[in-house]
């Protein structure tokens, strides 16, 4: 009995010295990357890809939560210990400067690993440190506005009718589709700043201007987009709930005819099987100010190659595959409904073929469209720290304080951290 | 018949607690048979998804592995604790001085310090002996806590110094003392150590995750974090995975129950 | 202090009430040899913990000496400035607020709770022990992912807690939105999980206590809260200090159900210490010596209080 396990324990301790990339065997990578269903399958698909020219290629995927690869990512770095790293890691966009600024040492250079051209600005520019690009983008996190069609339909008005809208004549309209039908168009978590962050850049604004510096008090794009949402919730368009769970409950649960996020979001509205049909796709409505756009985007991530890489290898892959084959876009697409953020993809048949759960529209050549339409926004290495902030003042906005003096209280907590 | 009446309002005690005990775990092993949908939505009956829910479990993560490289850490982390800690409090306690008193003490301030402060340093020592992905640097650090060995000293107090006496008398050495006398007198307390231990080993999350990069040798925890990760959840499949997770604790747990909970104070006598 | 004595009936005698006689130790145990011996047992752990712990929590207090972000740290000027930032620091007063509200509020209740089942369970006609006894433990088995999840979704706004509320004409409650219902919340979690963890130490500790010292106080007239409250609870004080160190400890490093039931919010107000902590380390913009300046700061309270908790509770007779 104790031979065996004996066994594991060692053989487990034996490659404990390099474990990571860049280990001896010249075809295959290591990648770190979350969610099997989504950015496992893709890479595995690019994998099939791959080999179609270069057989003896293999893929190596550890499955890594976001939470735990941060954390990986941080202590190989403060301890300096590189070899444990994987040859490629995908990573959070909202994660990327903070990352690159705070440890240069984790990353290589991805300046081979794609044609940047080919990927919108908005979404190269959160890899894009010091005009040197460190990943290449996989996941859009394009933002969509997703409606029940049925429950529009009940209130006398179409998917049309909310698209490329002001906010203002949103709040009307939901205010209508709300007597009618008794359901909110919107959900979302309380203090969550997501809704907020999307309706801030897609009027182009941040919450840091382009020398890092906190545009939080001051900053016009964010109370009106603080103000619009204050508006939908009081009018009760906007439902707010506790927990994520509770939110992704709300729209899977008929509680709620809609909701603005990610196109990510896809995935979860689909899990509502007695839904399908009933759901279409469509754009944000725009802030009524200077710059503003009905586009917008939320999260989505890029793959970066690793400081222990292999990097002629990890780059030629990425080249070869996330930014450049049609083909493995139009593989992934269906099963997943990731959305290629790689522009020539969009113009594939299988994005224009109609997806049964959004009635038959073709969503995802949609959705690409959007994508080149999202303007750029700065975060930075304290993104998570403004980001917070926000969240907390907006949760005493709602609870009534006076939204100036809120925010600025936010921007002295944000400069707190920072100094 | 007034015995009796005296031992109703115990009952009624434990009946309401163990109602609020249970009530969210049933509430868990019914996600388990539902859609995630259902779990969404609260529903509290049993539905027929479960054995969905195992094959996309069994389909989407290596259980098996996860589970065996937790029983592996949680066995070998409980056995080596159990002996090290242990005599560690009886050597606190039955010879007891006001040295090692201080000594305590000392050894209790190193569970005073937040995780998260000691794991980088922590990561280098391991990493520079090469034992990143070895179940060995899970267990290692867990070893020796400074609560279990206050768990054995502070019950040590009730080991009467008269049976010391008399097997010195007797002429055993001090090793044959502690292995032949203190540890069957003091059943009670390792039984409820292992179960501790074992749950605490089973359970921990934030240094394996550190130290354990392959998917390989993660443990279920791990894996329990992995289906709640990606863009959509499957609430049900979650669920299951917990209830499959806390089983092996409970398995212990009802294996040394008897051995810590009823009465074995004869022995002492 | 009671007189040296080895022989037998005083011995039993008197043992049912008190802890053994620690004098004997002098003539029996710290005589050099038993001295060195007593050394010996406790050398393996104390080195283990010397190597693991106490070296990485040296190297924290330099590290709280430095600032700077990522591995471009630097000695601070002046050198406790991180110490001085704390003082300054909005969020961590309201964390540490917060912890001690858990603290105060949650280990006191459950410390009795646990005490109280034990001694319920321990009842000799007790029937269906292994029933309730397995009952109440089972909580702390769960892992935290299903715990917090299961207790978000009851306490959502259309959970079940709220619509068995509904049941008796209370309106839904906000429970994890506001403030202090949220506390709430997270106050009941870590009452329903380590409630059962902690009864398993008194359930333990009741065995090493001789039923005869109960029947007797039972003869003398004692009903049951008096055989309770003077002849139980004064025998289980040893591990009633330490399941007071243990929760104190466990309370104030509160780190999981923070993270993972209420995720801080609603915007910090249910944060603990540790939460923070590791936030400032590997969530925001990494500044390890700050962390580590509040690792320390976590500690010297725990310290405090636990030694305050040793010198009162920790009584040799």
């Amino acid at each position: 009995m104790t031979l065996p396990i004996a066994l594991i324990m060692s053989g487990c301790s034996g490659d404990g010295g390099n474990g990571g990339g860049g280990n001896g065997d010249d075809n295959t990578l290591t990648v770190w990357a979350w969610d099997p269903a989504f950015n496992i399958y893709a890479m595995q698909e690019a994998e099939k890809v791959y080999q179609q020219d270069h057989p003896d290629f293999k893929l190596d995927i550890v499955e890594t939560p976001w939470d735990d690869l941060q954390t990986k990512l941080t202590t190989l770095a403060q301890s300096q210990e590189f070899s444990e790293l994987p040859d490629i890691f995908l990573m959070q966009n909202n994660a990327f400067q903070k990352n690159v600024i705070n440890y240069p040492d984790l990353f290589s250079e991805a300046t081979d690993a794609a044609d940047f051209s080919q990927f919108g600005k908005a979404v190269t520019d959160y890899s894009t440190i010091d005009g040197v690009n460190y990943g290449v983008p996989f996941d859009a996190g394009t933002a969509i506005g997703a409606y029940r069609t049925d429950v529009l339909e009940e209130a006398g008005y179409t998917v049309d009718d909310f698209t490329d809208i002001t906010w203002d004549d949103f709040l009307t309209k939901s205010q209508d589709v709300l007597a009618k039908t008794g359901k909110p168009l919107l959900s979302g978590q309380a203090g969550s700043a997501d809704t907020i962050m999307m309706m801030l850049q897609s009027a182009g604004a941040s919450l840091f201007d382009a020398d890092g510096n906190p545009t939080i008090a001051d900053n016009d794009a964010l109370k009106a987009s603080i103000d619009m949402y204050a508006q939908l919730v009081k009018a009760g368009v906007f439902t707010e709930v506790n927990s994520w769970d509770e939110y992704i409950g709300t729209f899977v649960n008929d509680a709620v005819a809609g909701t603005i996020n990610g196109v990510w979001i896809s995935g979860s509205i689909q899990t509502a099987t007695d839904q399908s049909g009933k759901w279409a796709v469509t754009n944000l409505p725009k802030l009524d100010i200077a710059g503003a756009t009905n586009y917008s985007a939320n999260g989505g991530s890029s793959w970066a190659i690793s400081s222990n890489a292999n990097v002629d290898l990890a780059s030629d892959f990425l080249k070869s595959t996330f930014a450049g084959s049609t083909e493995l876009y139009d593989t992934i697409l269906p099963s997943s409904g990731a959305v290629a953020n790689w522009i020539p993809a969009g113009d594939s048949d299988v994005y224009n073929e109609p997806v049964d759960f959004f009635g038959g529209q073709a969503i995802y050549a949609d959705v690409v469209a959007f994508g080149a339409d999202v303007p750029s926004n700065n975060t930075g290495a304290y993104y998570y720290e403004a980001r917070d902030a926000v969240s907390a003042a907006i949760t005493k906005i709602i609870g009534g304080a006076n939204a100036d003096e809120a925010l600025a209280e936010a921007q002295s907590t944000v400069e707190f951290a920072m100094g | 018949m007034t015995r009796r009446l005296r031992d109703v309002p115990g009952y009624l005690f434990l009946g309401i607690f163990t109602i609020f005990s249970l009530l969210p775990l049933y509430f868990m092993a019914v996600s388990a048979t539902n859609t995630s949908q259902d779990v969404l939505a609260s529903r509290l009956i049993p539905g027929g998804e479960f054995f969905n829910n195992v094959a996309k479990l069994f389909s989407s993560q290596d259980v098996g592995a996860a589970m065996l490289s937790s029983f592996l850490i949680a066995a070998g982390t409980t056995v080596l604790a159990l002996i090290v800690c242990s005599i560690a409090g009886y050597g606190f306690e039955v010879y007891h001085s006001r040295g090692k008193d201080i000594m305590m003490g000392v050894l209790l301030l190193a569970i005073m310090i937040p995780f998260a402060a000691t794991m980088i340093p922590l990561f280098q020592v391991f990493a520079k002996l090469g034992l990143v992905n070895s179940l060995f640097a899970v267990i290692i650090p867990a070893i020796s806590t400074p609560l279990l060995i206050l768990l054995f000293r502070q019950s040590s107090r009730a080991f009467p110094s008269e049976i010391l006496e008399a097997a010195r008398v007797d002429g055993l050495n001090e090793v044959s003392i502690f292995a032949r006398i203190y540890v069957p007198t003091m059943r009670a307390t390792f039984a409820a150590a292992g179960v501790i231990t074992f749950m605490t080993a089973w359970n921990n999350y934030l240094w394996p995750r550190v130290i354990l990069i392959k998917n390989e040798v993660q443990t279920m925890p791990m894996l329990i974090v992995n289906l709640s990760a990606g863009y959509v959840t499957d609430y049900g499949v979650l669920m299951l995975a917990v209830l499959l997770a806390s089983l092996p604790t409970v398995i212990v747990f009802l294996l040394l129950q008897r051995s810590f909970a009823e009465g074995i104070t004869g022995a002492i006598k | 202090m009671t007189a040296l004595t080895a022989t037998p009936e005083k011995a039993s005698g008197e043992r049912g009430k008190k802890s053994p006689r620690r004098d004997d130790r002098k003539w029996l145990g710290t005589d050099r040899r038993h001295n060195l011996t007593g050394w010996a047992f406790l050398l393996p752990a104390a080195i283990l913990i010397l190597l693991v712990s106490f070296v990485p929590m040296i190297q924290a207090f330099f590290l709280s000496l430095q600032t700077g972000r990522g591995t471009r740290l630097d000695w601070a000027d002046p050198l406790w400035y991180n110490y001085t930032r704390l003082m300054g620091d909005e969020i961590f007063k309201q964390t540490l607020g917060k912890t001690f509200i858990y603290l105060i509020i949650q280990v006191p209740i459950m410390l009795m709770m646990a005490l109280i089942l034990a001694n319920v369970l321990n009842n000799p006609r007790l029937k269906w022990k292994a029933f309730w006894r397995t009952a109440i433990f089972l909580p702390a088995a769960v892992s935290l992912v299903a715990y917090s999840l299961v207790f978000r979704t009851m306490f959502a706004n259309d959970g079940f807690v709220n619509d068995f509320l509904a049941g008796f004409g209370v309106a839904p409650v906000n429970w994890l939105g506001d403030p202090t219902t949220a506390k709430a919340v997270l106050i009941v979690g870590l009452l329903w999980r380590w409630t059962g963890f902690n009864m398993i130490f008194f359930l333990a500790g009741l065995q090493n206590i001789d039923r005869s010292t109960i029947e007797a106080a039972r003869m003398d007239g004692a009903n049951g809260f008096q055989v309770f409250w003077r002849v139980t609870v004064p025998q289980l004080r040893p591990i009633i200090l330490l399941t007071a160190i243990m929760s104190t400890n466990g309370t104030l490093q509160l780190f999981d159900e923070s993270w993972a039931l209420t995720r801080g919010g609603p915007a910090y107000a249910t944060m603990s210490m540790s939460h923070y902590l590791y936030e400032v380390s590997f969530q925001r913009n990494p500044n390890f010596g700050y962390g580590a300046a509040l690792a320390y700061v976590i500690l010297i309270l725990v310290a405090i209080l636990a030694f305050i908790q040793l010198k009162v509770g920790d009584k040799r007779d």
